[in-house]
């Protein structure tokens, strides 16, 4: 049979539209000049910066600390809400559904402003805390939405099959559910993870002055200019992130072998 | 055992929910107590120094070894907090009630509505020991006329920018902006208060006028203007003249001195109608934690040597009189104003009406742009 040439062509187009300015932006990171439109020859000097940058290393490490704690309170809460959501068949099902979208269609600003009322109503100290608890609500139905597409494809006579043979509810869970809907819970978890990772305008909001996230530093920059340690910054992160995907595919093909 | 899961079943979500709930109670009750305090700080004694600094303003707007510098001589750490837009800084002042932050920056419109609101406490410029060091062309302005509540830290004069040898037409002034020979060959940036003042300047007109027959008359001969331009861009403008796309640009003041840095070749114009400007300045909100904190870096920034040092690495224009001559020769035509240079205008808020005007005279010109 021949094989068509078009969609290779097509997926390449695509794939150079994506990641073109990506490679830009790496490149540029090693330019010695100061502005990105012109190049002035290789220097390592930003990456120099950019490990003497106390605030920009602070700031990665609140922006880290931060979308793992929101991911992981909202993997709890997303993921409980959708079992309990798919056992139950109620009429507020559909209701639940819909408010558990919200947070992600409100725009941010308006979110950001109201988490700043309640919270400061609530007296609640503005810094991680408040942090977590506005990152959380917006992960949440990244992982609900997920979980919940992946239980409604699933088959319940496996579970039902676990608990004849008098396995308790707990038991259960862990031992058949969890493995089941594992892959939707982690694809919500990275994606909850870079929604978090990227935010700026909640964060602003409720960020207290003690606590600066990543994104906002580098949004901030609007006043005085980006220079190209912000390149350096990103080549790096994506260095990173490469590197634990690689990884965590090759763990994944060890444990799992072909098991979809 | 059914009894024992039963109870499982409904006691084990309750316990969860109650210890959830206690939690963030608990959480409400010590953080009641913090709501207005950021980190450990010594929040009673005003003149007791130490503990730390909570600066709220853009990112990069002091150079690290100045701020570390602050840090080791006074052994007070600064918290740098940072803001997109004026608008969000004012939100979070307004929600913490003056408190929170020891020092903001930001700029001058903002800083009128700010004091309006209460939220700024006076300063005591004696408890400032370089406060003389300032700029006096750079202070008393509308914001703050008496010069109670600021510092100011930075201006911004917005010039013209050409390549002489992409155009003939020796640029002067704004008018020279209008001239034919420059279709479709000049960048501005995309503030409506600036860009409007370019066409009633040319008009004789005050940046400020809140006469709206005169802003229609100015929103008229702007009309004149969008045959030339190519690009409206806020952030990057400067790109386009370094790159040769247009050989002429109105840049704001950082813009300018990318531009200049990037290629030695272009011409600066302090255009002859007028400069319109506009300043940065620093303030202590009414419930600061730290405000002695605050006091000792006003002090510290103030030093002749060390603002020189600011200035050069922000861009913008300096309000340090004596920090002029510690300014390195190269950087001297981009921060420091020429003697010579035309009467400036500082561009301050008007009139909701006129402002509303404004917008609209901007959105017509902006679609006639494209």
């Amino acid at each position: 049979m021949k094989v068509k040439k078009w969609p290779f062509i097509y997926v390449g187009i695509i794939t150079a539209i994506t990641y073109i300015p990506i490679l830009v932006t790496v490149v540029y990171s090693f330019n010695e000049s100061k502005i990105s439109s012109v190049w002035e020859g290789f220097s390592l000097k930003w990456y120099v910066e950019l490990f003497r940058d106390r605030d920009m290393k602070e700031a990665l490490m609140n922006s880290l600390i931060l979308a793992l704690l929101s991911c992981s309170l909202a993997v709890l809460i997303g993921t409980s809400g959708a079992l309990g959501m798919h056992r139950r068949k109620s009429k507020l099902n559909d209701a639940v559904a819909y408010v558990s979208m919200i947070p992600i269609m409100i725009p941010e600003i308006i979110l950001g402003m109201v988490f700043l009322s309640i919270f400061s109503m609530m007296g609640l100290p503005f810094g991680m805390v408040t942090l977590v608890i506005a990152h959380t609500t917006f992960c949440v139905p990244y992982i609900y939405s997920m979980v919940k597409a992946r239980l409604v494809g699933m088959d319940n006579s496996i579970e039902e099959a676990a608990r004849d043979l008098g396995a308790s509810p707990f038991k259960v869970f862990f031992d058949i559910t969890l493995p089941m809907i594992l892959p939707a819970v982690l694809s919500g978890v990275i994606l909850a993870f870079a929604m978090s990772f990227d935010d700026v305008v909640i964060s602003i909001f409720v960020t207290g002055p003690t606590v600066n996230t990543l994104p906002v530093k580098i949004y901030t920059k609007l006043k005085t200019g980006v220079t190209p340690e912000i390149n350096a910054l990103a080549t790096i992160l994506l260095l990173v992130t490469i590197l634990l995907l690689t990884l965590s595919s090759l763990i994944g093909k060890k444990k799992y072998g072909d098991q979809k | 055992m059914k009894r024992k899961t039963m109870i499982m079943r409904r006691l084990l979500p309750l316990l969860l929910s109650a210890g959830l709930a206690a939690g963030s109670l608990a959480g409400c009750g010590s953080g009641s107590g913090n709501a207005s305090v950021g980190g450990s700080s010594d929040t009673s004694q005003s003149t007791a120094v130490g503990g730390s600094l909570n600066l709220f303003t853009w990112d990069g707007m002091f150079p690290q070894e100045v701020l570390r510098g602050f840090e080791e001589e006074t052994g007070i750490k600064i918290n740098y907090a940072n803001f997109d837009y004026d608008e969000d800084m004012l939100a979070k002042l307004e929600e913490a009630g003056g408190g929170s932050y020891d020092l903001v920056i930001a700029d001058d419109y903002i800083i009128e509505l700010a004091i309006a609101e209460g939220l700024v406490q006076k300063l005591d410029t004696d408890r400032i020991a370089t406060y003389s060091n300032l700029n006096e062309k750079f202070m008393s302005q509308f914001y703050d006329p008496d010069n109670e509540y600021t510092v100011p830290y930075g201006a911004g004069i917005p010039l013209i920018v050409y390549d002489p040898a992409l155009t003939d037409v020796e640029i002067s002034g704004y008018e020279d902006l209008w001239d034919p020979a420059l279709e479709d060959n000049v960048a501005i940036t995309a503030n409506y208060r600036v860009i409007n003042g370019m066409a009633l300047k040319t008009m004789g007109e005050s940046f400020n006028t809140e006469d709206l027959t005169v802003i229609n008359q100015a929103g008229e001969k702007l009309m004149e203007l969008a045959p030339n331009i190519r690009v409206i861009n806020d952030s990057n403008t400067q790109d386009f003249l370094i790159s040769g796309e247009v050989a002429a640009a109105y840049l704001y003041t950082s813009q300018v001195y990318l531009a200049l840095n990037a290629r030695a070749d272009l011409k600066v114009v302090y255009p002859k109608e007028g400069l319109g400007y506009g300043v940065m300045a620093g303030f202590i909100p009414s419930k600061a934690p730290n405000a002695a904190a605050a006091y000792a870096f006003l002090e510290y920034i103030n030093r002749p040597e060390i603002a020189a040092e600011c200035f050069e690495f922000l861009g913008y224009y300096c309000t340090n009189k004596a920090a002029e001559e510690y300014i390195s020769e190269g950087m001297r035509q981009f921060i420091v104003l020429p003697q010579d240079a035309a009467e400036g205008e500082i561009i301050r808020n008007i009139s909701l009406e006129a402002e509303d005007l404004h917008m609209e005279v901007w959105n017509q010109f902006k679609n006639a742009c494209n």
